[in-house]
């Protein structure tokens, strides 16, 4: 018996202990005015071999569209990929904007150039995790996912 | 109606069930206009929806629209882009946009279509638009669940077109040419109109339209709009509600049990799989007699 493409990925997870990313729906989102989402669509995807459906919102949404995107999909998080310096202001407003919808147990987590000084000011107002251009993809994954089974 | 989708979108045919039966008696009948727009994968499905959506809520309707992307059939996850191509209405209060992955189904729906239809009847909606995954020449099973189904077709998609007639061609009340500023449209749309034609053989048979849309062309969508509405007046005074009703809902059943019998067979342990396809059958038809019961999964 050969071994197939499936069994791989199969293998993959395990190794990496992905359990609970199938059936979780996350929504990509990049507020703020970069332009730059090969960081977004490398996530998106990878969330997806995982097993995840994913919903991208496409470039400069902001914080009170993702929020209704994410509220009327019905997501179990959102990431919010961002390479423009803002991220403060942007996880805040969008932090609120989730409340304000009654969503607040919907998870944020956060992707791009996030200084280390950011961190503990971002998990203070409500994000889940930051995950970095330093960090692997698998490790990404692996973070993600064991947020989303908490 | 967010989180009720999803719990029926999740939902294992045991709570499937339950939900419905919970649901049976204060459900209306059947008020969401339901409209199907199908076609091949980039044929502009999306976009168009967003443009017909933004009509439709100038009729003054609220409009629900779901959009299925495909499942990947390796890691069981999706990416749900159709909304990206929706962005022009995503803003709007009266359109309500759900993307669902297309799970186990390979008929240009999600196997759970039906039932998710099902539980947005009575939803503060007036319609609903189903885009379903780019498609090929046999995946007609939208036909089943809607009242109008929008085929949209490319210019210069002549070979397609022919290989289509035994099919999804049938199934449309109303044909899109798209992209209807690239060369090739009249010559498609002449192609098209022709086969149509010989549809309405019956008297007063629908004739579908064959239009031609063009995103640069905002008041090209203008006549499709109108074309559904003469579909809908058509319909209402043509179409035998109570066997649209009865057709539905067997399509409905007919994908309760073949979901049901894939979870069971899923959970087939593999030595079980050694058998004769008879006895598996055999096996199979008894654990499906033996209903689902409330949270046995």
């Amino acid at each position: 018996m050969g071994v197939t493409l499936k069994d791989e990925i199969v293998a993959w997870k395990t190794d990496n202990g992905i359990m609970s990313l199938k059936g979780k729906r996350i929504l990509i989102a990049k507020p703020g005015l970069d332009g730059h989402d090969v960081g977004a669509k490398i996530i998106a995807l990878a969330l997806r071999d995982a097993g995840a459906d994913v919903i991208y919102t496409g470039l400069r949404k902001s914080p009170d569209y993702i929020a209704r995107v994410a509220v009327d999909e019905d997501v179990d998080a959102v990431g919010l990929s961002m390479l423009s310096g803002s991220h403060k202001e942007i996880v805040a407003e969008t932090v609120d904007c989730l409340a304000a919808l009654d969503a607040g147990d919907i998870k944020i987590f956060v992707g791009g150039t996030i200084p280390a000084d950011d961190h503990a000011g971002l998990i203070a107002a409500g994000v889940c995790g930051i995950y970095t251009a330093e960090m692997t993809v698998d490790d990404v994954l692996s973070a993600i996912d064991k947020e989303l089974a908490a | 109606m967010s989180r009720a989708l999803s719990r029926v979108a999740n939902a294992t045919v045991a709570e499937t069930l339950k939900h419905q039966a919970e649901h049976q008696a204060k459900r209306p009948d059947q008020e969401l206009y339901r409209i199907g727009v199908t076609g091949a994968p980039g044929a502009g499905k999306s976009t168009l929806i967003s443009r017909l959506a933004s009509r439709r809520v100038e009729r003054g309707a609220k409009v629900a629209v779901v959009a299925i992307d495909p499942t990947s059939p390796v890691s069981q996850g999706s990416i749900l882009g159709d909304r990206i191509r929706m962005d022009a209405v995503s803003d709007d209060p009266n359109i309500f946009i759900r993307s669902i992955p297309s799970r186990r189904a390979h008929d240009g729906l999600a196997d759970n279509t039906a039932d998710l239809l099902w539980a947005m009847e009575g939803h503060d909606f007036d319609e609903v638009i189903v885009e379903t995954v780019g498609v090929g020449q046999a995946e007609y099973s939208i036909r089943a669940i809607v009242d109008t189904v929008v085929l949209v077709l490319l210019p210069e998609s002549g070979d397609a077109v022919q290989a289509m007639k035994a099919g999804l061609l049938e199934m449309a009340d109303i044909y899109v040419v798209n992209k209807a500023d690239l060369p090739g449209a009249e010559l498609m749309a002449g192609d098209i109109a022709a086969t149509a034609d010989r549809r309405a053989d019956v008297e007063g048979g629908w004739v579908p339209p064959v239009l031609q849309t063009s995103s640069r062309d905002a008041d090209s969508f203008a006549a499709l709009d109108e074309a559904i509405e003469a579909h809908r007046a058509w319909r209402q005074a043509r179409v035998d509600a109570d066997q649209v009703r009865r057709a539905r809902t067997r399509y409905q059943v007919q994908g309760l049990i073949s979901r049901r019998a894939e979870e069971l067979l899923e959970a087939m342990a593999e030595d079980e799989l050694d058998r004769s396809p008879k006895e598996i059958y055999q096996a199979l038809l008894r654990q499906l007699a033996s209903a689902p019961e409330d949270g046995d999964e």
